[in-house]
């Protein structure tokens, strides 16, 4: 069996990420700040009859933003093709996230700024439950997460005379989602007094998954990284069938990845119906803050994302 | 296990963090020996400040409900305190019958209120 080229591997990954792309965007996107019912929009308590007056308006703003971040997605990925510049294909997808993510982000930051500025307040429950770190983040697993990566740079720098280190180096400070699942392991939203051990489940369910796709997305990096010294001692020419086991292995851990995230989706609809959304009232003492904003969170999140914008914006110049 | 706090509670948080464990401890929710959550864990659940929180475990640990031990956390010690003289004990009885009257009750209404808080307390906890 003869190994794929640059070309068919970059063919197959860009068929991954368009078909997850599509799927998400009809199945999830479209209708995401309609999540919490008819009563919300993104989380935030609206009026009755805001659907049939501003929320259209709310709606379609929101729908057309999608609309064009996904019609540069395709434009950009058109461009690749005319140009016939596969190398720029891992750009593509990790650039549109990088576009996306903060968009997205941002405008819900925004509508919900805009649409709470009044929002109820609501006596809260305090669980006596304490999270352990050991509860949610398997200490062996990090270690051999660690370890590869590690070993991966060994590699590399042993067999590899002159390694492209950047796109290890982007897939190694991906790879680092710790402090992430540290900071949502510690921080919480306060909990209604209504219903209370309900709400408690739910935002326990949001806090595993979360933490399980991150937990993916590391591996999904790791998986990477490990290519490219393998690459690199074993070239596919004379191992074929090593290009095909990266591949069979990216795919599973994506797959997984991306199951993860749906499953999450399904849960938040099912388990979060009738619930107070997180971060919709606030309390008697300060407002709401929502799981995982913490300010350890929110400072790594800088970090982390500032260092792959760095790293992406250097890449075309180097 | 839940602490409620209300919203129409005018006692400092934490003093409402204070007295509703200790309303846990003494309806034997809380047992001896079970931690209690990281003051960060708290403070951050809440969305208050952490020295809020470690003001309402500090009292509830001078009080002996509570022992502080590093890495351990706040670990519950005693469900009962420690003795006391008896006019301390009784004073804060004594203000709230005083409160009680001045808004009008007669005694058969302040039996009621007391056998009826007692009972709740005692359903709540779950205590003999």
């Amino acid at each position: 069996m003869n190994a794929p080229t640059d070309f068919e591997v970059m063919i197959l990954v860009t068929a991954l990420i368009v078909l997850t792309f599509g799927y998400t965007l009809v199945k999830f996107s479209w209708n995401q700040p309609l999540r919490n019912g008819p009563g919300y929009f993104w989380g935030i308590e609206v009026p009755e009859g805001f659907y049939a007056g501003p929320g259209r308006a709310w709606l379609r703003g929101y729908r057309a933003t999608l609309v064009a971040l996904h019609l540069v997605l395709v434009v950009a990925l058109a461009g690749c093709f005319a140009l016939k510049r596969w190398n720029l294909i891992p750009l593509w997808s990790g650039g549109f996230s990088l576009v996306y993510v903060p968009a997205i982000a941002a405008l819900s930051l925004w509508s919900r700024h805009k649409l709470g500025t009044k929002p109820p307040i609501r006596a809260v429950a305090l669980s006596l439950e304490s999270r352990r770190l050991g509860d949610y983040i398997s200490w062996p697993i990090e270690g051999l997460f660690a370890a590869i990566i590690a070993l991966s740079w060994w590699l590399l720098l042993r067999h590899g005379p002159k390694i492209d280190w950047l796109s290890p180096l982007q897939m190694t400070w991906q790879a680092i989602v710790l402090p992430f699942k540290v900071a949502l392991v510690r921080s919480g939203a306060p909990l209604p007094a209504e219903r209370t051990e309900e709400h408690y489940r739910y935002q326990d369910a949001m806090r595993r998954n979360v933490i399980q796709v991150l937990n993916a997305m590391g591996w999904l990096m790791v998986v990477t990284l490990c290519g490219f010294p393998l690459r690199q001692i074993w070239p596919p020419t004379a191992f074929p069938s090593l290009v095909w086991i990266f591949l069979v292995v990216f795919t599973a851990v994506f797959a997984y990845m991306m199951i993860v995230i749906f499953r999450g989706q399904r849960l938040a609809s099912t388990m979060g119906r009738d619930l107070y959304p997180i971060g919709s009232f606030i309390t008697p003492y300060s407002g709401a803050p929502w799981i995982g904003m913490s300010r350890p969170y929110l400072i790594w999140l800088a970090v982390w994302f500032g260092g792959i914008m760095a790293l992406a914006l250097y890449s075309p110049f180097r | 296990m839940f602490l409620t706090l209300q919203a129409n509670d005018k006692r400092p948080i934490y003093q409402q963090i204070t007295d509703g464990i200790k309303s846990l401890i003494a309806g034997g929710n809380l047992r001896e020996g079970m931690t209690l959550p990281s003051v960060r864990q708290v403070a951050g659940d809440l969305g208050i400040n952490l020295n809020t929180v470690a003001v309402a475990y500090r009292q509830l640990q001078d009080e002996g409900f509570v022992t502080v031990r590093h890495g351990a956390g706040a670990v519950i010690s005693a469900r009962t305190l420690h003795p006391v003289d008896g006019a301390e004990l009784y004073q804060p009885l004594r203000t709230a019958l005083t409160q009680l009257i001045l808004n009008g009750l007669n005694n058969r209404e302040i039996e009621e209120i007391v056998r009826e808080e007692l009972t709740l307390l005692q359903q709540k906890g779950g205590a003999e």
